[in-house]
């Protein structure tokens, strides 16, 4: 419900802690209060989602413009490797942080189960485990950056699909298919994949969850 | 229900903001009476006193956890308190909706 016609910040005043309400104030109290308790319990504010795509987009994009000449392929550079390592470990803890931060004093489905957290770390160890095992087999595409992101993926998928959690299912799904993708596109060209993939896809998730906080 | 259709138990800026702010979590989550009280800005006292009417309605539960010598009061929004929010809204929108272009309400005009 939205209160077009009113100031929201003086009609919050107006009314008092305990006075009364016209049905204009209440509605614009109740669309004020509404929004901004979405926005303080959102785990995964658009903020972060936008600043993560562009990180991702700068950081993987720098590794495809220092890998793309390569002939043969040997991958990232010396150079590369803390630009990734840096980018990995400051979204990890940006991202914890925001999410400890949104879930303060909230129990219940807003946080993830020991459970959950499990199969997500065990999706992870086994997309490490599987492209080292397809890697020494001989497989190219094991070594790909993308093709880590499908188990992980498919983890995610299967977890909000348990929860019903279309917005966040349709996230795990667009992420198993820029792994898929990223198969087809060179070990080079994966880079390229990944860094647009990623950033549309967490571009697309910040335009979701801010469009679902106004509504 | 008041002349309006408005729960008169909602319809106080201090208990409408609880329970909008408890209706922002997913159904059965609980949100701990610091959370609540930061995100409210009321005094413990304050806040209290409203909780207990919206609990005595049944629009919400509260638990009291003991852990060592801390005490921790959490509270949810019952399955009671979401519906009477969702009537409450309803009845806003139909009351808004009734509205004149200067603002007053149709049924004011036919009162009077």
């Amino acid at each position: 419900m939205r209160g077009d016609t009113v100031n929201h910040t003086s009609d919050t005043t107006a009314a008092g802690n305990g006075g009364t309400l016209g049905p204009e104030q209440a509605a614009a109290l109740l669309d004020q209060t509404t929004q901004q308790a979405r926005r303080k319990f959102q785990p995964s504010p658009p903020w972060l989602l936008v600043t993560r795509a562009v990180m991702v987009l700068a950081a993987l994009g720098a590794i495809w413009l220092s890998v793309r000449g390569q002939h043969p392929y040997r991958g990232p550079t010396a150079a590369d490797i803390p630009v990734l390592v840096a980018f990995i470990v400051v979204n990890f803890a940006a991202t914890v942080a925001v999410r400890r931060h949104a879930t303060a004093g909230v129990s219940g489905r807003s946080r993830f189960s020991r459970g959950e957290i499990t199969v997500l770390v065990l999706a992870i160890v086994a997309a490490v485990v599987a492209m080292a095992g397809l890697g020494a087999a001989g497989v190219d595409f094991a070594t790909y950056p993308t093709s880590v992101l499908v188990i992980p993926g498919l983890a995610w998928t299967v977890l909000m699909a348990a929860r019903a959690n279309w917005r966040e299912l349709a996230t795990g799904l667009a992420i198993v298919v820029i792994g898929i993708v990223g198969a087809f596109a060179g070990p080079a060209g994966a880079w390229a994949v990944a860094a647009v993939g990623l950033c549309v896809m967490l571009l697309g998730s910040a335009a979701a969850i801010a469009w679902q906080q106004r509504a | 229900m008041n002349d309006d259709g408005l729960d008169p138990l909602i319809h106080v800026p201090t208990r409408l903001k609880i329970v909008a702010t408890l209706a922002a979590l997913p159904d059965g989550d609980t949100l701990s009476f610091t959370r609540l009280q930061d995100m409210i800005g009321l005094t413990p006292g304050n806040l209290i006193i409203h909780l207990r009417k919206l609990e005595d309605a049944g629009y919400i539960s509260s638990e009291k956890t003991r852990n060592g010598s801390a005490q921790k009061t959490t509270v949810t929004l019952t399955r009671q308190g979401r519906a009477a929010l969702g009537t409450y809204t309803q009845a806003l929108r139909d009351l808004l909706g009734g509205l004149d272009r200067d603002g007053t309400a149709d049924h004011e005009h036919r009162r009077t």
